[in-house]
């Protein structure tokens, strides 16, 4: 492999440039999609179901404009709805409107059904103020949809037409509101609006985000490496990482999400780490007595890594593909270009850096040589540490697992949050919306019921009718919406409230169509269009929730499912609400199966290393307990598992992993030296054990940056990930040397002496391995650090 | 404009009229009703009855259309034998949910617009005449923020209307296809065949005139509500 790097050297830099150059190019034409519904695959059943839906009834999205008063019922706020209303209508960006000034009044008077506007002139006077106030609480199309009960706040609803581009229409109604005298009182609110504001604070978050990220990054490598010229070469492997990676996406076909957002930042806080090995290796090289030549201290540097840091990106590549198990194409997304990152890493490092480091030996550059800090805290208190597990390892082993156990009880209150609402922080627009809306309007999420029948059928129609009632009773239900209500509501019109069809369904298939026939002439028939479809074979019942909690959605739908199991037409449920409840379970599903699938991966290569199956579990110790505490610590902050919080399970084990293969291999490599368990142990945290911590908090410290997303979810990632991979580490350096001093696992010492009746066999290969795994372990940051004690093997 | 107009106001009127509406899809609806009018100055009066389809057949609507007020709309629903007087003030409202609304079924007000000669006014032997809505109200009453209109210059016949929305785009044309000479002699036309585009849902209507009389003899004692149920 040397042999190559010294020949192909400039190829090796001049194609990974020219690669970074190319793809990085094709970065800005990245675009985001900040549709969650997109997170579900095309082909589940609910998203079939409600693209059946839209097709018949139109897109559901709607544009939410919202006044909140202490009155909205006055001259200038009525004049603020009525210009908003009349923009709306005017344009063509918006399919539908609704709103106190479209209201339709049906009222019979004097054997006259007037079908008027519910406000026909503003009020100008209080006595005209409080009869429209008695229209408005008499008006079941205007109650609670157009104005609160309260009267406090009125909302004028858009719903969107697709063909024209979303930003356009929303541009101008921002312009619309601007021009109101009441615009400090008005809040806009709906999944267009969500859209918007995702996509913006998407693009904040990586301009943001990736730069501060990499400037920590900096800080770390440079506190770790000491000159500059050594961070130089990893920080290049970071950059040149994210930047092909990131140019994947649009190569690919795929889109930027929020969870795209975490790739960078995976990459930035993993990327640099088989970087670190080569440089401190070359250091410690350096420091040799007689230092090797340019082209032996290249083979000495890559024989001697080669196989360690494949095998620690093996780890993290097979963590991070356990990404792949989810059901959450974004999160799918992001399993493959980290693990596809984490491979261009490795690349870059096995290949790039090598050649640096050959070009910079024949440039005669002088490399500073790493400082003695064998007295400093982080070697006091792993220290302090280790006499500790040492003194007392089934007390620390007995205490992990009564804190382990303790924080697990926080797993029975963990909860799932799809509501992409809850993404963004308290006090954002989003939120005050969607919380005013859930108060005041019914709900923001709805769930679509499609029935497919003869409407004109008085048995189909009764059937809406009391599924409409039957709903309206139900909890978490805001309001419900059918055309049987539009059809009653008429009936209270033609009758009298003593005569017999006064507020009923008619019986005759007749009356029906003639009363349809009756509103087309008289109402406007786009009023009709989201509830029945133009052949009048299709009905579409709204429902809006004010608790769109995802066990009231699963609630509903098996509650509407039984309800209309024995209708005389076909029940189709769909609805922006009912996807998210499956993605809910898909969630749950994604999170036990990627899970289960990296640890399994991480169980095989760790059984792989240690040659031993009960290595393999052993060594999934600290994953295993990281998990539980991630999840009992989510439980009990009332973190919920979303979209985002999803992966670090898949991520924490793909990162974690490392620290207990560094340190069970040294340990294994000490005690081959036929030193004691408690001695073997001790010369682990001397050497690895400060590296692995160092290395620990580098990967924490690249996580950190998440704190400033514009993001909950992200940020609540952000927290997690630093509690999971930190107990992964405390797990590591802590719980596995207590384990391995209180249980004295066979396999280290079966390992030890397999390789012992190897060795008499062909001293020669296991002499080769025995250095590779010493120079692994010694060769990272704790040998920069000062910590350089190799105990005199030499590769 | 004025002229135009009264050239297609039909006095008396007798005629079954089809209805298409035809929905992007593809998917139609179609309505057969009986229509008798008959104007009175500013004043036109319609009695309409459907004939097609069966479950809406002896559905009737008498519609008295004022120029300068509201109009009156009565309707009778003969499977619950109801008459009942529909009030409303929308004249940009949609006629029998088609894409024609209930102005341009009529012969229309010009005192609600201000009217001049487009630029291209008398090339090709076609008038082109703009009309604005003298205010913001009359705009959202008929729900357009101007009309193009093309006449032949002979004859003052009315080829194709457009519609612009308040974005200044175009989303709807009536095209008139078909005209008759009113019976009885006279100066003045029948659009028997009228259709209709938005373009903005891709809908179409058409509204075809049969059987077309001008010059029967209509008694006044025809558009009562009591005639609605007979």
């Amino acid at each position: 492999m040397a042999g190559f790097i010294v020949k192909y050297k400039w190829w090796i830099i001049s194609v990974s440039t020219a690669l970074a150059v190319a793809l990085g190019l094709m970065i800005p034409t990245v675009e985001t999609d900040p549709e969650i519904r997109n997170f579900v695959p095309r082909t589940m059943s609910s998203r079939i179901s409600t693209d059946s839906i839209e097709k018949d009834f139109g897109v559901q999205d709607m544009i939410l404009v919202l006044l909140t008063d202490s009155s909205v019922l006055t001259a200038e706020n009525l004049g603020s709805i009525k210009e908003i209303d009349r923009g709306f209508s005017r344009m063509e960006g918006i399919s539908t409107v609704n709103s106190l000034f479209t209201a339709r009044k049906i009222e019979g008077r004097d054997g006259m059904m007037i079908v008027d506007p519910l406000v026909r002139r503003i009020p100008d006077n209080p006595a005209r103020t409080e009869q429209l106030r008695e229209d408005i609480l008499a008006n079941q199309f205007a109650l609670g949809i157009s104005v609160s009960e309260d009267m406090t706040a009125a909302a004028v609803t858009g719903t969107v037409n697709p063909d024209v581009p979303e930003y356009l229409t929303l541009n101008r109604v921002d312009s619309i509101i601007a021009e109101q005298d009441s615009e400090k009182k008005m809040l806009t609110g709906g999944l267009p609006y969500i859209r918007r504001y995702i996509v913006e604070d998407v693009n904040h978050d990586a301009l943001f985000l990736i730069p501060i990220a990499l400037v920590i990054m900096l800080l770390v490598l440079k506190l770790s490496l000491g000159d500059w010229r050594s961070v130089f070469m990893p920080f290049s492997v970071v950059v040149l990482t994210v930047i092909i990676t990131m140019g994947l996406i649009p190569l690919i076909g795929w889109k930027f999400s929020i969870l795209s957002l975490l790739v960078p930042i995976i990459l930035i806080s993993v990327a640099n780490n088989y970087g670190i090995y080569l440089v401190t290796r070359h250091k410690e090289l350096k420091r040799s007595v007689v230092p090797p030549g340019r082209r032996e201290m290249l083979k000495q540097l890559t024989g001697s890594l080669r196989m360690p840091i494949l095998f620690s990106g093996l780890t993290t590549i097979a963590g991070l593909l356990g990404l792949l198990a989810h059901s959450i194409i974004p999160a799918r997304q992001v399993g493959v270009l980290a693990a596809s990152g984490v491979a261009v890493a490795l690349a870059l490092s096995l290949l790039l850096i090598p050649s640096l480091i050959y070009l910079r030996e024949r440039s005669g550059a002088k490399t500073r040589l790493p400082k003695d800090h064998s007295k400093d805290l982080l070697s006091r208190a792993i220290n302090a540490v280790s006499k500790l597990v040492i003194r007392h390892p089934g007390r620390v082993l007995l205490a992990s697992a009564v804190i382990t156990l303790t924080v697990s009880t926080g797993i029975a209150f963990l909860r799932i949050d799809t509501n992409q609402e809850n993404y963004f922080p308290h006090k954002h627009p989003v939120r005050k919306a969607s919380e005013l809306i859930n108060s005041k309007f019914g709900g923001s999420q709805t769930i679509s019921v499609m029935i497919s029948g003869n409407i004109k059928d008085p048995a189909v129609m009764k059937g809406i009718d009391d599924l409409t009632q039957h709903l309206k009773q139900q909890e978490g239900v805001g309001s419900v919406f059918s055309i049987a209500d539009v059809v009653r509501e008429m009936t209270k019109a033609l009758y009298e409230p003593h005569e017999k069809g006064y507020d009923k369904i008619p019986d005759s298939s007749q009356a029906i169509a003639q009363m349809f026939e009756l509103y087309n002439m008289s109402g406007n028939p786009d009023d009709l269009k989201q509830l029945m479809n133009f052949e009048n074979t299709k009905a579409h019942l709204l429902v809006k929730l004010s608790r769109p909690e995802n066990e009231i959605i699963r609630d509903l739908r098996d509650e509407i499912k039984s309800y209309t199991a024995g209708f005389r037409a076909e029940i189709t449920l769909g609805g922006y609400a009912i996807i998210m409840a499956d993605f809910a379970q898909n969630i749950i599903q994604g999170q036990v199966t990627s899970l289960l699938f990296a640890l399994l991966a991480v169980f095989i290569l760790l059984s792989v290393i240690f040659r031993s199956a009960r290595g393999g579990l052993i060594g999934s110790i600290p994953l295993a307990v990281s998990i539980i505490i991630q999840f009992g610590v989510m439980g009990l902050t009332n973190i919920a598992i979303d979209a985002a919080t999803a992966l670090l399970s898949s991520i924490m084990i793909g990162v974690g992993v490392d620290f207990t293969i560094q340190f069970l291999w040294r340990y294994n490599s000490e005690l081959r030296k036929g030193l004691s368990h408690a001695a073997a142990i001790v010369m682990t945290y001397r050497t690895t054990g400060r590296s692995i911590v160092i290395n620990g908090l580098s990967v924490m410290a690249g996580f950190s940056a998440t704190f400033i997303s514009g993001f909950l979810s992200i940020r609540y990632f952000g927290y997690l990930v630093l509690l999971s991979i930190g107990s992964c580490l405390l797990c590591a350096i802590i719980v596995i040397p207590a384990f391995m001093l209180w249980f004295k696992p066979a396999f280290i010492e079966a390992n030890i002496n397999r390789i012992k009746i190897k060795n008499d066999k062909n001293g020669k290969d296991v002499l080769s391995a025995v250095s590779t795994a010493d120079s692994f372990t010694a060769g990272t940051y704790g040998t920069a650090a000062g910590c350089h004690a190799a105990d005199g093997q030499k590769p | 404009m004025d002229r135009s107009r009264d050239l297609t106001m039909s006095g008396n009127l007798q005629s079954t009229v089809t209805l298409t509406i035809t929905e992007k899809s593809g998917a139609t609806r179609t309505r057969v009703v009986n229509m008798v009018s008959k104007t009175y100055g500013d004043t036109e009066k319609r009695m309409m009855k459907f004939i097609d389809p069966a479950d809406v057949r002896g559905t009737a609507m008498l519609i008295i259309d004022n120029k300068e007020s509201q109009d009156d709309m009565w309707i009778y629903l003969p499977a619950l034998r109801r008459t009942r007087r529909i009030v409303s003030t929308e004249k940009g409202k949609s006629f029998m949910s088609s894409e024609f609304t209930n102005a341009d079924m009529a012969s229309g007000s010009n005192s609600d617009f201000n009217i001049s000669h487009m630029p291209q006014s008398g090339e090709n032997g076609l008038w082109v005449i703009e009309s604005v809505p003298m205010d913001d109200d009359i705009a959202y009453e008929y729900g357009f923020s101007r009309k193009v209109t093309w006449l032949e210059k002979q004859g003052l016949k009315i080829k194709k209307i457009d519609f612009y929305n308040f974005d200044g785009d175009l989303f709807k044309t009536i095209e008139i296809l078909r005209t008759q000479p009113k019976t009885g002699g006279g100066e003045g036309y029948i659009m028997t065949e009228m259709y209709a585009t938005n373009h903005l849902n891709g809908r179409t209507s058409r509204v075809l005139f049969d059987e077309l009389n001008t010059s029967a003899s209509i008694p006044d004692n025809t558009f009562i509500a009591d005639n609605l149920s007979r």
